[in-house]
Formats: C-alpha cells, structure tokens, sequence
C-alpha cells in the first residue's frame, strides 16, 4: 500500500472535473452540519459498497518557513495512534472488516479515506471521528514519529531523487512559483523533513483537524438522508476547536518576468527531453479561462490527433512525442506546458526551433470549429467516465470543495465546457504563449561523456 | 469499400450461425440483413452473489460473459486471446506488439488519424495489448453511440491497415524503449532474475534493436491473422446492453477472424535451485531496488486459496503485513515493501520487492531473510490468519463496483478457466484455509534459501 501524494510534482496536471451524464437518476446532494462539516452524498447503487472520505482544508502551501513536508508527514502520522486507538489499529481495524484506505496530500488539501461494504460505514465515520479529535503524537526520540520520517525520506528518494524527470520538473516548479507557497514540492525539502518534530505535527493538529475545516464525501450504495443522519450521529458530535480562521496562504501567482533555461543531466537519462513553462490560469480563479486554455491546449497539442502531433511526430518526423497542457485544477495558476522529445538525430535546439515554428503557425491560422468541438466534447465525455469509478467521483467531488467549489461547479461541467467557443479556445492559447511572455524551458539531457 | 465488406461479413455471421440453430434464408443480397429475423439466442443467466452474468455465444460464435449494468451510460468491452509474445518468432521479437500498437491506427477507409479521429468524434477508445499468454483489447464506450463505436472496432478487426506511417513509428518509439528500459531499475531487477532462473525460456526473450528493426507490415498484417482468431477469443462486456443487441454487433466486428491458427506452445519453466549470492546490477540512482523471487503455486494447484491468504501476512496485505510492520512502520527502511504470488502458464512464482536507500541495502535484505524465516520457524498466528481472511473476504465486493472492474473479473476467470461460479466459491474457499494449511506452505515455501535476490542500485552492506 502507499501512500499517493496527488499534488506531489505530477498528478494533479490530470485532475479532470466530473460530471453529470444526461441520465435523471442521479442526484449528488451537499449539506453542512450544525458544527460547520460539510457532506456531499453521490449515490452509485451498482454495488452494495461506498467510499468514504474525510478531506481538510489544509495543504502543503499552509506549511510556515523551514517546515516543509510536514502536511504530508503529518497525514502519515494519522495512522498511527488515539487515544482510544493503539499504535496502527486504525489500519487494522479497518482492513479487519474488509476495508482498503489511504490517504494523500496535495498543496491545496489532505485527505483521507476507506473503501468498505456498506455496513461498515458507520464504523468508518468513527474512526475518522475519533483521529480528527483525539490524536496522539509519540514524543519519543527515538519511537514512531522519528521511523515515520525516515520512511517520508525514503518515499521522496522513490518519488523524485531516483527519477531524473522528476528532479528536473522539481527544479523548474520552484523556479516557476518562487515566492509563492507552491514553490516547495507538497513531500518537502529533505533536510527540512528531517527536522520535523512532534511538536511540529502536534501543533498542525491542532491549528487544522477540526469539524468546521472538514468535508465529509461518501459515495456509493447510499441515499443522502442516510448519510445525513448518521453523519450528525457520528461527526455531529465534534465540538469546534475554535482554531480554524480559515485563512489560506493561497495568492495570485505573478507573471514569470524573464526567461530561464534549466538544464538537467544525468546518468539514467537515455532519451532526452524539452519543456516550456508559461504562465496558466486556474479554474478557481478564472474558470471560463482555464476551460478555454484546457480546450485549446487539447487541440493544440492533447493527443495524436492534434496539430503538434500531427506536425512534428507524422509529417516532419522530429519529434517522437509532443504535447500541450495546463495545471488547472490547482487553487493558484500553474503551468501551460509545452513539452517534446527529439528523434535519433535531432538535438533539442532544433527540436525547440520546429516545435515552436509549428506553435507561432498555429497560433496565427487559429482553430477550426470541428476540431474545437471535438476537443470539447471529448472533455465533457470524460466527466461520464469519471462516474464508472467511485473513487474518482470521491475525489472530484473532495477536491472541488476543499478549494471553495460547489457541487454544482462539477454537475455543470459539461455545458461549461461545451460553451468555449472557437475564438475563446484559440484567444487563450494565443494569450499564454503571446511573444511578450516569459517562460522557463527545462531540458533533461544525458550525463556528459554518457550514451 | 469497407463498409460492403462489413455487410457482407454480417451476412455470412448470420448464415452460418443459421446451419446450427434455425433456417435462414441463405441469401447473400444486402438488403437481407434488414428483413431476416435474428436467431433466437440461448442466454444462460448466472445469478450471482457479486455480478448476474449472462453466458451466451453469438450465432456468429463468440462466447460471451455480459452483465447488463443499467445505470450508467457507459459500455466496458473486454477480448482476449490465448497466445502472446512467447510464441513470437526468433529474431522478430516485438512482432506481436507492433500489431497491437497499430490495431487502432488505421482501418478501411479510415487512415491513422482519421481512425483516432473518428474515435473522438464518439467519445470512445479502443486498444490492443500483448503480454506472455494473452493478446487483449479493450474498448470503452458510451451506450447512446455503441453501435458506431463496435463498427468502427469492426473495421480494424475485418481491414486493418498497418500503413508504413503507424507502423515506423512503433519501431521508432521501441527503439527507444530499448535504450530508456536500461536504467529502469525494475526492467533491469526483473531481467537479471529471468536470465538467472530461465535463461533460455522463451519467457527471458527480449526486443533488441535488430529484432524492432526486421520487423515490417506484411509480417504485422501476418502475425495479427495468427494472434486473433475466432476459436480462441474471449469476450466480456458490461454496461447499459442486451444480449440480444450485443451479439449482432460482435458479430460484426469479428466476422472476418480466421477460424484458427496453431500457435508454438511454449514448455514449463523448470526452476533451478535460488542463486546462492545477491545478484547486483549497477545503477547510479540513491536507492537500491531489492527484488526476490522463487518457486510459487499454479492457480489451480489445491494449495492456492492457502498460500494466497497466507501472503497476506507475510506481504500481500499493506500495513498489516509483517514486512511492512517490520520494515517500514518499526524501522523506517523503507516507503513499502509488498511480495505476491504470480502466475502465468509455464511459471508460477512467489516474490516480492521493495526500496531502501543504498546505505541500508544490506540491513534491508537481512530484515527480509529474517522475517521468511520466521514464516518458517513459527508459521502465523491464529490473529493473523483470521485477520487475512476477514480482508481478503470482506473486501472482495470492492472490486465489483465498476463496469470496467467487472469486466476485468470475469475476464480473469475466463482466462484462468475458473468457471463461471467462481465469484461465489471463493470466499468460502479462502474462509475453508486452515491454520494447519498455511504453516505447512509456509515452511515449504518461505525458506529465505528458496529465493533468488536481485539488487539494482549502489547498495552497501551485501555480503
């Protein structure tokens, strides 16, 4: 089992909101407990089974100067031990009654949660209930804080030191948020973790785990009135502490103001690679926008069949791969990415001169409605595959709440995004890339005297 | 051009399917396909407890397992055929990959990109994979649009094309992955350990250069008669569909599959006696990957539900298994540390793996030679083994709640031959596992001296 950090370096470039197919029956419902918990409920009856989460309004962008890592560090010492759970029973406990659970951390949020048949679901919401409010954090020197931070060590060594990729995309994210929360990677600094003290995780615990910075998502075999009423039976109970002032240190993200160039070699590097990072917009902030660079980057360059591909993979033969996107689903702007990789032959600056000749050219032709339209109907599909899985229901749902959404953001996000006209698609592209923005380009390239 | 022959091919489907059933007219004019009246098809209903399955074989004589899922807008089709890579020629080895990779890039009228256009257009995917055993395609689709997404799979099945454009670039993209999976530490752990328990089993035969570099479209467009055929295809469906509307359309897209082909059977992997040493395989990189692996249980071997429950504990079952609990949550070695029980048809295997910084390869190997031999000396606990079956029983539902997931189960089943009441037998067989039955496999198989060790990194501290 691991533990899967979603804001880590990667995966939230891939959060792809959900949504309502055309079929009536499906209802999701939100609501809030007197103690300032918020519920969503999403029934799935296909399966006598729910998933069921707990996420907190608190991320890695809350942590203060020189503490890096420790929202991630402190979700893995959730496991560990209550005051009226021994050290790991939480875990036993649940997978005693059949359950699966984990947890992950993200710049924008944590969260927590268990797979399990539905009779078991009450006994989840205990749990939950019980390390929202009743954690113990072990002092000991030498006892499970301490070994716990040696495996968030060893996780960060996996995730990124033993993966040029990653330490490249590392180096060019820092660059690209400097002075903003987002510049530090969600898992931390490792000298930083390794400084991190019980203290340190007790004092997060008590700023943060609280009723009122909490949603409640459970999806799955359930009607919302259910879930209501054992939720205020269960999570009701859960006094405020009062702590959560619900301030985020969220901020605009400035735009980069000269160009860099970052150059990555290494060993392990057998086939070389070449990205730009321009400035992108969020959904949060601007959601019009972000739909329009996400439908716009998906013709420019989201998969075989768009006009990058086309050009330098099919026709020119440079490129072995190419392609577009935008990190929007985080609160603050992230990249618009343009990222390729040389065939035999070719070297990254002339991969670079055709891949950007091919953009200014598409850039100035602009778009065809067929194929916005094709870009924006395969978007709005993706939110009927999404409900094939409860778990990406749970998430979508979590994440567009944890950031100040509404269910409605997600129910509507198919007409959303089918209302990006041609000219807004083709304007936000031309608006990220425009000639007068600044970007950083990252290049991974074998050690020298290496291949 | 295509669309005649799609027609023709449903005519003969139909036809023939008429010899074993009921009297069609045996016409071969198109308009036909409008006016006969479909075969009655003989569906046998498996309630069970996890999923109602409906068996049918279509009158063009595909054998399909379908749970029709109301709900949910979506189609989830599964097809596998037995034969896979193994059975690749010498020196053409990423033959049958080169045709799974271009099943979707091109097919009749329609040439790559207007394929995957034509994909979009409908909201749908479609793909081909190759493992050892098996040759698999898989296609999601959405209900309202499944009879133009299961006509476009019919085109690739009945005419594709294989066009020098797709197909170069496989070899371009191969080519490169021949050069990258030289620093993958699990393609390097996972090699050296075939090239020292089975050097000369087609199961060790890798891609090279010179293989990807023979390989053309006339032997791709050869191979793929070979690979996909009627006779040895399995199919699995769930989503928002009858029997009755699915068996036309399959027949459809599978009219044109030769009847058979003879496929070289590969013979078993004898397993020598485990490498005495750790075997190292360098690579510059601040952890070092510690792989094992020795002798496992055939999936139908009267030991399997036992060992299976036992892996739990030993490495099977997260943070209530004792290697993690040892060497990740009390040491802090390790991010995760997992084993598991692999089968395939010439080899079954018991391993397992996990990462610790270099500095600590050689007390991570020794946590783990220890905590086997513990399984040996002392076997489980009557906890644990309770424990292991209340997961593994209790969360068995979990994987019923998706059409895709579905679909995937029943294929396994399919594959393994495990019969059709399967999901409902196996519970109670895991709950049947007796302590007796575990310690016994443990001390036959958990012997730290029964597995072979491949590190890959810089580790310090092997003896």
């Amino acid at each position: 089992m691991k533990r899967i950090i979603t804001g880590g370096l990667l995966a939230l470039a891939f959060m792809v909101p959900g949504a309502q197919a055309d079929d009536s029956g499906w209802a999701p419902e939100a609501f809030v407990l007197d103690n300032g918990m918020e519920v969503v409920v999403v029934p799935d009856h296909r399966a006598p089974v729910v998933t069921h989460m707990v996420w907190y309004k608190v991320g890695a962008v809350d942590e203060d100067e020189g503490k890096s890592g420790l929202a991630h560090l402190f979700e893995h010492v959730m496991f560990k031990e209550t005051e009226n759970l021994g050290p790991e029973e939480f875990t036993t406990i649940v997978q005693r009654n059949g359950g699966q659970l984990n947890a992950f951390t993200s710049w924008d949020y944590t969260a927590y949660f268990e797979r399990v048949a539905k009779p078991q679901l009450r006994r989840m919401m205990e749990l939950e209930a019980e390390r929202m409010r009743n954690l113990k954090i072990n002092d000991d020197p030498e006892g499970p804080f301490i070994s716990e931070r040696d495996v968030v060590k060893e996780e960060r060594r996996q995730r990124i030191d033993n993966n040029p990729g990653v330490i490249l995309q590392e180096q060019v994210l820092s660059e690209f948020w400097k002075g903003h929360p987002y510049e530090i990677t969600v898992i931390g600094k490792m000298d930083e973790v390794a400084r991190l003290s019980p203290e340190d995780g007790m004092a997060f615990y008590k700023k943060y785990y609280s009723p009122e910075n909490a949603i409640l998502v459970v999806v799955g075999d359930v009607e919302p009135e259910e879930v209501r009423v054992m939720a205020e039976d269960v999570y009701g109970k859960i006094e405020p502490t009062g702590t959560v002032d619900g301030t985020r240190k969220w901020a605009p993200v400035p735009l980069l103001t000269k160009n860099d160039r970052i150059v990555h070699s290494d060993p392990k590097v057998r086939q070389p690679s070449w990205s730009r990072y321009y400035n992108g917009v969020s959904q949060v902030r601007d959601r019009h926008a972000a739909f329009a660079l996400d439908v716009g980057l998906e013709v420019l360059g989201g998969g075989m069949t768009s006009r990058l591909y086309q050009a330098l993979v099919e026709d020119q033969k440079i490129a072995i791969n190419v392609n577009t996107y935008a990190w929007t689903g985080l609160h603050d702007a992230g990249p618009a990415v343009i990222a390729a990789s040389p065939v035999d032959g070719v070297t990254l600056d002339e991969l670079e001169t055709a891949v950007m000749a091919e953009v200014r050219k598409v850039l100035a032709e602009g778009f065809t409605d067929a194929e916005v339209e094709r870009a924006r109907n395969s978007l709005a599909a993706s939110a009927i595959y999404a409900r094939d899985s409860q778990s990406t229901m749970a998430n979508e749902f979590g994440s567009t709440l944890a950031l100040g959404g509404t269910i409605d953001d997600i129910l509507d996000y198919p007409d959303d995004v089918r209302a990006i006209t041609t000219e807004e698609a083709i304007a936000a592209v031309r608006q990220v890339f425009a000639e007068d923005r600044h970007y950083i380009e990252a290049e991974l390239v074998p050690a020298e005297g290496d291949q | 051009m295509s669309q005649l022959k799609l027609i023709g091919g449903a005519i003969a489907a139909l036809a023939l399917a008429a010899c074993a059933s009921q009297p069609v007219t045996e016409t071969v004019e198109q308009t036909i396909v409008e006016t006969v009246a479909p075969p009655a098809l003989k569906v046998d209903v498996h309630k069970g407890d996890f999923a109602e399955i409906q068996q049918f074989v279509t009158p063009g004589g595909i054998s399909v397992w379908l749970v029709s899922e109301p709900s949910i807008p979506i189609l989830s089709l599964e097809m596998a055929w037995k034969g896979g890579e193994t059975s690749d020629p010498e020196g053409l080895e990423g033959l049958s990959e080169s045709v799974t990779y271009n099943m979707n890039e091109g097919a009749g009228d329609l040439d790559s990109l207007a394929f995957q256009t034509r994909m979009q257009d409908l909201n749908m995917s479609f793909g081909c994979s190759v493992g050892r055993d098996w040759t698999s395609c898989s296609s999601s689709m959405l209900t309202d649009n499944a009879q133009d997404a299961i006509d476009l799979i019919a085109t690739a099945f009945t005419a594709p094309r294989f066009d020098d454009g797709p197909f170069d670039r496989y070899k371009r993209e191969a080519q490169i992955g021949i050069k990258q999976r030289e620093t993958s530490a699990n393609w390097l752990a996972s090699t050296a350990m075939a090239n020292a328990l089975y050097p000369d089993h087609p199961y060790a035969r890798q891609t090279t250069a010179e293989s990807i570099e023979a390989l053309t479209p006339d032997l791709a467009r050869e191979r793929m008669r070979q690979m996909m055929v009627k006779d040895r295809l399995l199919v699995t469906a769930v989503g928002a569909v009858s029997p009755e509307d699915l068996a036309p359309m399959l027949d459809k897209a599978f009219a044109d599959l030769p009847e058979t082909s003879a496929l070289d059977v590969a013979p078993d992997v004898v397993l020598p006696p485990a490498v005495p040493a750790p075997i190292i395989v360098d690579l510059p990189q601040p952890q070092s990957l510690v792989m094992f692996s020795g002798p496992g249980l055939a999936r139908k071997d009267p030991d399997f539900f036992a060992a299976y429950v036992l892996n739990y504990t030993v490495g099977g079952g997260g943070f209530e298994s004792r290697l993690m609990k040892t060497l990740r949550v009390d040491k802090g070695l390790t991010y995760g540390i997992y084993t598991g029980l692999s089968t395939s048809d010439h080899l079954n295997t018991w391993g397992g793996g996990g990462q610790t910084k270099n500095e600590s390869a050689g007390e991570f190997l020794a946590g783990i030679r220890d905590e086997l031999s513990q399984f040996v000396a002392d076997g489980v606990t009557p906890e644990e083994l309770s424990d292991a079956k209340a997961y593994l029983t209790g969360s068995y539902a979990l994987g019923f709640d998706s059409n895709a997931k579905i679909a995937d189960q029943m294929m396994t089943i399919r594959q393994e031959d495990l019969g059709i009441d399967y999901f409902d037998t196996r519970n109670a067989n895991m709950e049947a596992v007796t302590l007796e039955d575990v310690n016994r496999i443990s001390a036959q198989y958990l012997s730290p001296d029964n597995f072979t060790y491949v590190i890959v990194g810089e580790p310090e501290g092997i003896e």
